[in-house]
């Protein structure tokens, strides 16, 4: 993202120079004065969602979803530990639930406990490709969107996304299986690990 | 079906608040304290989304986007995906915020149940920001081996938006 920023801003920044260099400035203040109302938005939708998520904590009912999901989990990230497991259930249903912005804190604690463990290639490697592939079962904000903007159908695309993200999860899900393989990555550390212990 | 979806969110509010009284929950203490959790998480996310957002407008104003967008357009219209969404189907890995922009433009200039309209809220589906994820969940690792993730999730991404594009179609 470092060297993306770098190279799109730098690239823009000497074409305008070119064409237009009185609108700089202005296109940086529009840019921010975006990025600022965009987040008073999302504040909004925050709310309401964290605060259902807390209700949920507090009822018992995200410790009952994680409980169910768990051995998919196990089986998907081929790991044991209760921590990590607990992290990455959360993370996976409220992502489920098309919450992607709530999701982010057990997804990025769930990150931090795979990277202590000794093969964290795979199971990082899952993680990061089912977060972005997205999981969402409902796309609640396009459908708001859709509502607020008067569609005539606004619950249309419910299930083409349905599909199309499901068939994305899956071929992400596979690619991995096939290009980061799980039990391979564990070989070759052990098998790293006796080549040093030998030396 | 649509009154099965339109019911479901305020359902599930429902069910969710009697089911925490049922569990002796105090439901207003405990919804409030979420709620204070959205500042700092907006807080913690107001760097990024300003400065992409800086970025997406500079993008445009130098007609750089424009110059992408014709470049990829032709590619993308021979897999089946409408020139009017190429611009959407760039900016959706790299930015959540730049999109809902991209693909508000487009459902104002297309219309929300065009064919076009419609392709672009499913491709905004299909895929979360793949680029951004990848920077806030594994900023502070140690080991950074994501580059075949990275490329595993971009394939998926540009594969589900072309099959969308098809189911679009159809349906």
């Amino acid at each position: 993202m470092n060297i993306l920023f770098v190279i799109v801003f730098s690239v823009s920044t000497f074409l305008l120079l070119c064409i237009a260099p009185e609108e700089f400035l202005p296109a940086l203040l529009d840019g921010a004065g975006k990025g600022a109302s965009v987040c008073i938005s999302l504040i909004a939708t925050y709310s309401i969602w964290l605060g259902l998520m807390r209700v949920w904590e507090d009822s018992g009912v995200t410790r009952g979803v994680s409980r169910l999901t768990k051995p998919i989990m196990r089986r998907l990230f081929k790991t044991d530990d209760e921590e990590t497991l607990q992290a990455i259930s959360m993370n996976v249903s409220v992502n489920l639930l098309g919450i992607s912005g709530a999701a982010t804190p057990y997804g990025i604690k769930a990150a931090k406990l795979l990277d202590q463990r000794e093969d964290p290639e795979y199971a990082s490697a899952m993680l990061f490709v089912l977060n972005a592939t997205s999981l969402q079962v409902l796309p609640t904000s396009i459908i708001s969107m859709r509502v607020a903007m008067g569609s005539n159908a606004p619950y249309d695309i419910v299930l083409p996304t349905l599909l199309a993200t499901v068939f994305s999860t899956f071929l992400g899900v596979v690619l991995t299986r096939v290009f980061v393989p799980p039990k391979n990555t564990v070989r070759n550390i052990r098998k790293i690990q006796i080549q040093g212990a030998g030396i | 079906m649509k009154y099965v979806l339109a019911v479901l969110i305020p359902l599930i509010f429902l069910l969710s608040f009697l089911f925490a009284c049922f569990r002796k929950v105090r439901v207003y203490d405990s919804f409030t304290e979420g709620v204070k959790g959205a500042i700092p998480l907006i807080l913690s996310i107001f760097p990024y989304v300003t400065a992409v957002m800086m970025l997406c407008k500079l993008l445009e104003v130098s007609g750089l986007e424009e110059r992408l967008t014709t470049w990829i357009t032709p590619l993308f219209s021979f897999t089946g995906i409408p020139e009017d969404i190429s611009s959407l189907v760039l900016m959706k890995p790299l930015s959540g915020s730049g999109s809902i922009a991209v693909l508000t433009q487009i459902l104002d200039k297309c219309g929300i149940d065009s064919y076009a309209g419609r392709c672009a809220c499913v491709a905004y589906g299909t895929a979360d920001t793949i680029f951004y994820i990848g920077a806030v969940y594994f900023a502070g690792l140690k080991r950074k081996r994501l580059t075949s993730a990275l490329v595993i999730a971009l394939v998926s991404y540009l594969s589900a938006v072309v099959f969308a594009c098809f189911l679009c179609r159809i349906m």
